[in-house]
């Protein structure tokens, strides 16, 4: 392909284009119009996709580039408009201390909405089985022997919600401009171009939308989520299972701002063996949950009323896993149940997340957990971000930071592609972002995979040989610290 | 001269000779076209059947036989027409038994079913144990006997040949087709439920074997277990396997 000279050529080109498709458009014929060329086209407008044209607005070497992104929903209706600090969204993420340094770095952080982020500084994780337990907080997990430094990092990861993440890099993007958005519309097809008298392009995409334009994309990145359409076009297969598990999420209400209080946060996490139960701290009282539990149990607690919500998901940190799956089997009265079987089962109180004292009106809602892999990252003039690459079990809650280390190194791949005067389609010039992020993705998917395998075993010699390695694991600082880092992305 | 003429006779002869073993490897599949030659002579059967009639008085013992020669007409002497003895009792009711599974149990044909009546292979298959299970009731009380005899170190590889067909019988009039490496693996669990099965039974004690049947339901569930499992086993072993050659390749790795 032409190197860099298209580049500098085709604004020209492509402008001439536009005129001669509105002339085409008087015509009424504009379903057969000629292409509109771009340098990029994201399909999907998520944190991904979002974050990498944030990066390629923000980096120099890139920012000449015509971008168009395609979202099929409406994405100024979707952005954050609620302001009240008791009521978030049920669909929240906790964004590693890598990802916010890449969302620092292309200058996205600064407009974010900071009083709906909540940082926390410790984990506890424990087996429902046999309640031995691995607590991560940094001070614990520092060599005693080497002095404490004080650019020591005290905060594990953000908890933020989806929707904060994308107004953020909406606002961004509006700040730095250059990004033609279509917004509402769907892709209607995707298929290769052909060859006309002027141009060639039999290698390029070309996107019909369901607004009538046709698109042809140098370089087309699925952003477009875990059935994606751009991948289907691009023939890549993806592997993966399901987990027959569902995710249960609400958002809470506490009854305190939790054990360390406003400057210490902690998330839990407990190991059922129909699942992990998370409560992660949100800003003040509240909290979001992520419940993963088997579809029938999953459908039972959605129509639970909310006091028996509330006891299910107190008792999901507090009673034996027998207990839990008795209390499935009611139909109702969960919350007096529960409230027997409490007085009867010690826990220590410092070890749990506080009391739920209430679960937000409509805000339990449920999914499918699946784990996904694509075959490659990458084909001819078509590179794949986030969950169109990538699905992963929720349980280590890395989804979405995989998503923004993604397109932070395609960003890189294009923006070396674009200093080297190669044609930042060509899959030669991409080969370096599937390099980079394949293989990484997929240990982080293998480490998920194994943990969840590992934790649904319900009895066998694998139980007590967990716990010793979950106990091991707790008592050895520096393993511990190089497992943190390497879950905040920093090692 | 004598010789061509020799070489004339010898001919057909050696045909005939070849001929014998191909045929015989012909019947080694099934197949519909050809009817299966009986497994026992007239003379061999009419001992035996009539043998098989002592059995639950005498147990399978030589005076079984003996009785079952007089029975059939033969003398007492001729029981030395089966060289294995009493072990050619018990796999005559072993290989009798067998055969007789397609003719005792009847299946709805295909037609005949209403649309999501379908019988599955597992029902079909738990019938088909369960029939050839109630054909030892007449002589439940003398089977330990056969067992132990079918456990003696000369007879042994005969009697696991024939627990091999009886799996293959059952899985073929449950009408399963199928011809991966599951071929083996059905074969070789029904074998070893329908053995711990029948040894169970010889123990059983509870009102026309209710307990045997609860027994072989446990044995079926747990297989099925069992076998999601290794399903499940296989379907990892195929992501992992591609998503190594893909993180080769993602290394630049051209395979």
């Amino acid at each position: 392909m032409p190197p860099r000279l298209s580049l500098q050529v085709h604004g020209a080109r492509s402008r001439a284009f536009t005129i001669r498709a509105q002339l085409y458009a008087h015509q009424r014929c504009a379903s057969t119009s000629a292409p509109e060329i771009y340098d990029v086209v994201c399909v999907g407008g998520g944190p991904a996709g979002l974050s990498l044209l944030a990066g390629l607005r923000a980096s120099k070497a890139t920012s000449n580039l015509k971008i168009a992104l395609i979202e099929s929903q409406d994405l100024q209706k979707n952005r954050q408009h609620n302001t009240t600090l008791d009521v978030f969204s049920n669909r929240c993420s906790s964004l590693t201390p890598a990802s916010v340094k890449n969302l620092q770095e292309i200058g996205a952080w600064s407009h974010v909405n900071n009083a709906r982020v909540q940082p926390y500084q410790e984990m506890q994780v424990w087996d429902g089985v046999t309640d031995s337990r691995i607590s991560f907080d940094w001070s614990s997990a520092t060599n005693s022997f080497a002095p404490h430094q004080p650019s020591q990092p005290s905060i594990i990861a953000y908890m933020i919600e989806n929707i904060n993440i994308t107004t953020t890099l909406l606002s961004h993007l509006s700040v730095l401009s250059g990004v033609t958005t279509f917004s509402p519309a769907r892709v209607e097809s995707i298929e290769l171009g052909q060859e006309t008298a002027d141009l060639d392009l039999r290698s390029w995409p070309m996107l019909t939308l369901s607004n009538g334009k046709t698109l042809a994309a140098r370089l087309l990145v699925g952003a477009d989520g875990a059935n994606s359409p751009v991948r289907a076009f691009a023939g890549i297969p993806s592997r993966g299972f399901d987990y027959n598990r569902h995710g249960v999420v609400a958002t809470l209400r506490l009854e305190g701002l939790g054990w360390g209080g406003e400057a210490h946060k902690i998330a839990y996490q407990r190991f059922l063996p129909t699942g992990p139960v998370a409560m992660l701290p949100l800003p003040g009282n509240m909290a979001s949950l992520v419940w993963s539990t088997v579809p029938e149990r999953a459908s039972r607690l959605k129509s639970l009323s909310s006091e028996d919500f509330v006891a299910m998901v107190n008792a999901a940190f507090r009673l034996s896993t027998v207990d839990l799956e008795f209390l499935h089997t009611l139909p109702e009265g969960q919350q007096k149940e529960v409230a027997w079987r409490e007085q009867h089962t010690p826990v220590n109180n410092r070890n749990i997340p506080m009391k739920v004292v209430s679960v937000q009106e409509g805000s339990v809602a449920s999914f499918p957990l699946k784990m996904r892999h694509a075959d490659t990252y990458t084909g001819e003039r078509v590179a794949l971000v986030g969950d169109a690459a990538h699905t992963i079990h929720p349980l280590a809650g890395q989804g979405l930071n995989q998503g923004q280390a993604d397109a932070a190194s395609l960003v890189r791949t294009i923006k070396s592609a674009v200093l080297n005067g190669q044609d930042i389609g060509a899959q030669l010039s991409l080969e370096s972002y599937n390099n980079e992020r394949y293989a990484e993705n997929n240990a982080l998917l293998g480490v998920c995979d194994k943990l969840h395998r590992l934790y649904s075993v319900e009895s066998g010699p694998i139980v007590p040989l967990r716990s010793l390695g979950l106990k091991a694991v707790d008592m050895m600082g520096p393993l511990k610290g190089f497992l943190m880092r390497r879950a905040a992305g920093t090692g | 001269m004598t010789f061509t003429t020799s070489l004339k006779h010898a001919i057909p002869k050696l045909r005939e000779a070849l001929s014998c073993p191909l045929t015989r490897q012909i019947c080694l599949y099934h197949s519909y076209e050809y009817s299966q030659p009986a497994p026992f002579s007239t003379s061999e059967s009419a001992i035996l059947s009539s043998a098989i009639t002592h059995v639950p008085n005498y147990g399978f013992t030589p005076t079984a036989l003996k009785l079952g020669a007089r029975d059939a007409g033969y003398l007492d002497v001729s029981t030395n027409l089966l060289p294995r003895g009493v072990f050619d009792l018990v796999n005559y009711h072993l290989v009798t038994q067998r055969l007789a599974l397609k003719d005792t149990v009847q299946f709805p044909a295909e037609g005949d079913l209403k649309p999501g009546e379908a019988l599955e292979v597992g029902v079909k298959v738990r019938a088909l144990v369960l029939s050839r299970l109630r054909a030892n009731g007449l002589i439940i009380n003398r089977w330990q006997e056969a067992l132990a005899i079918m456990a003696q170190p000369s007879y042994m590889s005969s009697s696991i040949a024939e627990l091999a067909r009886l799996a293959d019988e059952i899985w073929f009039l449950a009408g399963d087709t199928s011809v991966d490496t599951s071929w083996y693996t059905k074969r070789a669990s029904l074998s070893a439920i329908y053995s711990a099965t029948e040894v169970f039974m010889t123990q059983d004690q509870s009102t026309n074997f209710a307990d045997t049947e609860k027994f072989l339901d446990a044995r079926l569930e747990d297989s099925l277990k069992a076998e999601s499992f290794l399903a499940g086993l296989g379907d990892w072993a195929d992501y992992t396997g591609h998503s190594f050659v893909n993180l080769l390749r993602s290394k630049g790795m051209r395979i």
